[in-house]
């Protein structure tokens, strides 16, 4: 069976069938609920009677959507693999590592580097530390992301030890990222701007909580996934770092930008792939990429709950909105690269339904931008709300 | 659209949440006949609830908007049950059929009565709520 279809319900007693939970209502994003709520057929449900419970998917839960004899182009591909994507991986002893870019802890000199640190936080926001939290959270649930890779069919990580090029470009592509999130904490931890145990709460909670992006355990959903999601990362801590810089921090611009460096050439890894795919087989790949957009791309951390905002992503999203860290209009400006970097509208040969997904595709940039215009126009000014991660100080929407 | 009330457009329609608990947008005119005038003549006392219904002609604009969203073809019927999901709007379409009858009608619709269309009936019906209050 090419499909098993798993309908796992999580129904709260005290709720009607579902409730979405509740937006902010005047907030000025038309933000990530487009870019990031992503949840087309799926449901969230909160029980508002049990305390701290996260908010979790209910959907129907698709499995090894791709046809078993596909597995077979990712095995002829292992040549490929190990000549073009392991390239864009760096030696471990040419990377960067998180001390690089922190108080020399073995130093006579860490107190006052410390000191140094704190000085120049102070001068930064509370709403851009919500953000760079969101975005460290995001990046501390990285066990997820290794274990949603591993889940593709062709492509996985059999033995945790595996030798196919596939899975030493994941093993590795994971321990370059887990340099972010230890970056990021440390930084964070040493700030002195926001609240460690509230945070360290979230990231338990979003590992607990894990994330589907419907990539059905299909590398071809998968590997746009993974495409579209470097580059969001890239612009978002490419946007961070200049925000940095504007706030007087050049060694938090650089933290970003360096976390940033990594994302770009992780992107340019995945885009590659996916460049191939459309090469070998178009039709199947522009039929993933059209499906992977009606379902909206999901954003990993869209699960996160501290234990007490049941609506911590959307209102951390809003914020990203408004610092323009990462916007409605990113993920179009997104879209809109990857159909021209994978030249979507120059594929041919495809079957009726695979033209059909390319002029979805094709078309989807254009509408997306209209809606994010007048939804710009309308905005009007969000609420002041609190956010655990700094103490409950009110961060304006 | 010069809007007084610059409401937030929310992509939450966008993702396509199916809303269970949805307002309804008929207006109903309650009318009762407490029959003063017949009291003598013992009349029962009726109550009546009419639903004022969206006028035909709202109802082809929005066939129409939705037809051509929609790209369906000419033998697809299309009425007032007609429902959005069920004609194949997902919820990218839903909102630019709004867009759509926004434009054509001069009207600005909130966000959280846009969500709650998902017939022809009900956007013709809030159609015309919006342009009596105009």
């Amino acid at each position: 069976m090419a499909l098993t279809l798993n309908a796992i319900a999580f129904q709260s007693p005290k709720r009607p069938s579902f409730t979405p939970p509740p937006l902010p209502t005047a907030h000025r994003s038309p933000t990530l609920c487009m870019a990031s709520s992503l949840r087309s057929a799926s449901r969230e449900v909160e029980t508002v009677n049990k305390p701290f419970t996260p908010p979790h998917e209910v959907h129907v839960q698709v499995t090894h959507s791709m046809p078993p004899e596909k597995v077979e182009i990712f095995k002829s591909l292992e040549g490929w693999a190990e000549d073009n994507l392991l390239v864009h991986l760096k030696p471990v002893e040419k990377c960067w590592q998180p001390q690089d870019f922190l108080p020399d802890p073995s130093s006579d000199g860490f107190h006052d580097q410390v000191k140094e640190l704190r000085e120049r936080a102070k001068e930064i926001p509370d709403d851009y530390f919500v953000v760079l939290v969101g975005d460290m959270v995001t990046e501390e649930a990285l066990p997820t992301y290794q274990t949603m890779i591993n889940t593709l069919d062709g492509v996985r990580d059999e033995t945790g030890a595996s030798p196919t090029p596939w899975a030493v470009w994941t093993r590795a592509w994971t321990a370059e990222e887990n340099r972010h999130g230890d970056l990021l904490n440390k930084y964070l931890y040493l700030s002195g701007r926001v609240d460690m145990k509230q945070i360290e709460k979230t990231i338990q909670y979003l590992i607990g909580s894990g994330m589907d992006p419907r990539t059905e355990n299909n590398p071809y959903l998968g590997f746009i996934y993974t495409s579209f999601q470097e580059r969001a990362t890239f612009v978002s801590h490419g946007n961070t770092a200049r925000l940095a810089r504007e706030h007087g921090d050049m060694k938090l611009a650089q933290i970003c930008g360096t976390i940033a460096a990594d994302e770009k050439r992780h992107e340019t890894a995945y885009t590659k792939i996916t460049e191939k795919l459309f090469e070998i087989d178009p039709d199947s790949t522009v039929l993933a990429f059209a499906d992977m957009m009606r379902k909206k791309i999901a954003m990993p951390a869209h699960l996160m709950y501290d234990g007490r905002d049941d609506n911590l992503f959307d209102n951390f999203s809003a914020v990203a909105q408004r610092l323009g860290i990462y916007t409605a209009k990113d993920y179009a400006d997104i879209l809109e690269h990857l159909v021209k970097r994978w030249k979507v509208s120059q594929l041919r040969g495809l079957s009726a339904v695979g033209q059909e997904a390319q002029d979805y595709v094709c078309g989807l940039p254009p509408r997306i931008r209209k809606l994010q215009e007048r939804a710009q126009t309308r905005a009007k000014q969000g609420p002041r709300i609190p956010f655990s991660w700094v103490h409950d100080r009110e961060v304006q929407l | 659209m010069a809007s007084v009330t610059a409401s937030s457009v929310k992509f939450s329609s966008v993702s396509c949440l199916i809303k269970q608990n949805q307002l309804s947008n008929l207006k109903k005119a309650s009318l009762s006949f407490t029959g003063n005038g017949f009291q003598s003549r013992r009349l029962p006392v009726l109550r009546f609830r009419v639903a004022c219904a969206a006028k035909p002609e709202t109802v082809m604009k929005v066939v129409d908007i939705v037809r051509k969203q929609l790209a369906l073809p000419e033998d697809r019927d299309v009425c007032g049950e007609s429902k959005f999901s069920v004609l194949g709007a997902d919820s990218l379409d839903t909102v630019e059929i709004v867009m759509g009858l926004e434009e054509e009608f001069g009207i600005c619709v909130e966000e959280e009565s846009a969500q709650s269309i998902s017939t022809v009936q009900e956007a013709a019906d809030l159609i015309e709520e919006l342009l009596e209050k105009k």
